[in-house]
């Protein structure tokens, strides 16, 4: 039990170690000098060496990173010339908007992708099984910023029901906040309801296979509860090892949400960063993307071997 | 008999792409550049010359999404093909060889961990914008998943009866791999290779609507989209050709996949 969660957390941590070389080394081969992209083209060439050297860009690479990783540690990113601020303070101020997009998208598609992946698995080859399952390939092919347009036009432009651009925090009004986030998170909801929908309907089916299932039923239990009671729990496990996933391939998704909805998200930032080539600015969204990705994914997995004794006794070579 | 009905929808879908493919080499109604204020903004209409309309510069939608097409596809199946050769190589080199296993294995796991389309970003901050850092930035997002595979494919073949037996008659690591393991693989590799291709076609898509993939004024169906934004409330059916040709493309290429997965590799004891 314990030596799994140490396992995890130490193929996480050399995950993060190996995520953090890709990150420097491949932003650091960019072409141009950042100094110079600093103080633009008319900067004399005495001061974009004293901007590089201060910078320590004269550095070893190899010691630019070790001060790069050490600084992370201390949650110093440096600071992004796009913006002029540490990089900390603005992901610390985009913080609410990504996460709030993404919980509330997660939860959407969670709720949407269980209700129709059960129905669908009992109710095999039915009209309701055909209909999820289209859900499921459509869902997977419509792109999101096409329909962001569309839900713009029709929800904010045409019904003037709900805002098409821009953040209400929550604390400043709470039903402005949920206004603001609806529409993005619906967005986002619809990319990850397919992948979702098909794990939870083919483990689902597997589950209504087993043995304990025709037990269950020679008990005298209700259909209801044999479904609830034993299937559901049964196809539980692959579904949350998804979640998890689908969480991180979230923080990807909100690139282009927050693009359309113009919300002052993570995602945004990173496409700013990455036009601007702020190489400082992308190093740290990046890393601090990806490290909570990984910290989403250590806890589901956790918490999947909690629910599934088999994982753990797979795990001390017990099968 | 139903699971072909994914396999037969998804290559009607992907040969009505492959047909507007192959006939933009051959005829386009109008140049897909060729600007004409005069006629902008027409509205799609059968009888008129523009079938599918003009947009804001006057330009022949039909031909943008026909030259579009090009670049979609060059880039998709691009860099799959890319991608799964890369994979294909690492994956086989870290389960032959011990000692570059960890090494190569923890840099894919590195790369899995990258969220999405964010490494492709990533990349294309370093590479020059276009088809040609579209298609290098999304081949490295498909190496990971194909080096796995292979990677545990051989893993799982090694053991076989028929492999052991090829090596005792002292055939070479380099004919074992291609004689016996890559026709093992094949059923799986073509089956990832398909739907690859469809996720590869919505970050090309992605990258073009967020400008950084393939430049204007080219045409790329998620260029046309971000370029009718400003338009969308005015002339919404700016939007609908390039959004139905991305949404053909990308579910014929994942019904294929789904088809394919479950005649190849399923083997009708699925649960479909």
């Amino acid at each position: 039990m314990l030596s799994y969660i140490l396992d995890r957390l130490k193929s996480s941590i050399v995950v993060l170690f190996v995520v953090s070389v890709i990150t420097f080394f491949v932003l650091m081969i960019i072409p141009g000098n950042p100094a110079q992209l600093i103080l633009g083209t008319d900067a004399t060439p005495e001061a974009i060496q004293e901007l590089h050297a201060a910078m320590g860009l004269d550095r070893p690479l190899y010691q630019q990173y070790l001060s790069w990783l050490l600084d992370l540690f201390t949650l110093d990113m440096g600071s992004s010339y796009v913006y002029g601020e540490s990089v900390t303070a603005l992901i610390a101020r985009s913080i609410p908007v990504t996460f709030s997009i993404s919980i509330f998208a997660m939860v959407m598609a969670v709720f949407i992708a269980f209700l129709f992946g059960i129905i669908s698995a009992i109710k095999k080859n039915s009209i309701a099984d055909y209909f999820s399952r289209s859900i499921m390939q459509l869902g997977a092919a419509i792109p999101s910023f096409w329909i962001g347009m569309v839900f713009i036009v029709y929800f904010g432009i045409k019904l003037r029901i709900l805002p098409v651009s821009g953040f209400v925090p929550i604390e400043q009004s709470f039903a402005g906040f949920i206004k603001s986030i609806l529409l993005p998170s619906v967005v986002l909801a619809i990319g990850e309801v397919g992948t979702l929908l098909r794990i939870i309907r083919s483990s689902m089916l597997d589950s209504l296979k087993q043995d304990y299932m025709d037990m269950a039923r020679v008990k005298g239990l209700s259909t209801g509860k044999t479904y609830i009671k034993y299937a559901l729990r049964g196809a539980l496990t692959a579904p949350l090892t998804i979640i998890g996933m689908q969480f991180a391939k979230l923080a990807g998704g909100t690139v282009v949400v927050e693009t359309i909805f113009a919300l002052p998200g993570l995602g945004r930032m990173v496409l700013t960063a990455v036009e601007h080539r702020d190489i400082v600015l992308l190093q740290g969204l990046v890393m601090f993307i990806t490290s909570t990705v990984i910290i989403i994914t250590l806890i589901v997995d956790i918490s999947v071997m909690y629910l599934n004794p088999r994982i753990k006794s797979f795990q001390q070579g017990e099968l | 008999m139903r699971k072909n009905i994914s396999l037969i929808l998804g290559i009607i879908l992907v040969l009505i792409i492959i047909a507007v493919w192959v006939l933009s080499f051959v005829y386009m109604p109008y140049p897909p550049n060729e600007m004409n204020i005069p006629d902008k903004f027409l509205k799609p209409s059968i009888d008129s010359e523009h079938i599918l309309g003009t947009d804001n510069f006057g330009r022949d939608i039909l031909s943008r999404i026909m030259y579009g097409s090009r670049n979609v596809l060059l880039v998709g199946i691009g860099s799959v093909t890319l991608g799964t050769l890369l994979g294909i190589f690492l994956g086989a080199v870290a389960a032959m060889k011990r000692f570059a296993n960890t090494i190569i294995m923890r840099i894919m796991d590195g790369l899995m961990a990258f969220p999405g389309i964010l490494l492709a970003m990533m990349l294309v901050a370093v590479l020059e914008r276009g088809i040609q850092g579209s298609i290098i930035a999304i081949s490295i997002f498909m190496v990971p998943v194909f080096s796995r595979l292979v990677y545990s494919m051989i893993l799982d073949t090694e053991a076989l009866l028929y492999i052991k037996a090829a090596k005792s008659y002292g055939s070479s690591r380099k004919q074992i791999f291609l004689r016996h393991y890559i026709p093992a693989m094949l059923p799986r590799l073509i089956t990832q290779f398909t739907s690859a291709i469809g996720s590869a076609v919505m970050i090309e898509t992605s990258l073009s609507f967020l400008g950084l993939g393939i430049q204007p004024p080219y045409a790329s169906w998620g260029l046309m989209l971000s370029e009718s934004r400003q338009f969308f409330l005015s002339y919404p059916y700016l939007a609908v050709a390039p959004g139905i040709a991305i949404i053909i493309t990308v579910l014929g290429f994942n019904l294929i996949g789904d088809g394919l997965n479950d005649i190849l590799i399923n083997r009708g004891n699925s649960n479909e």
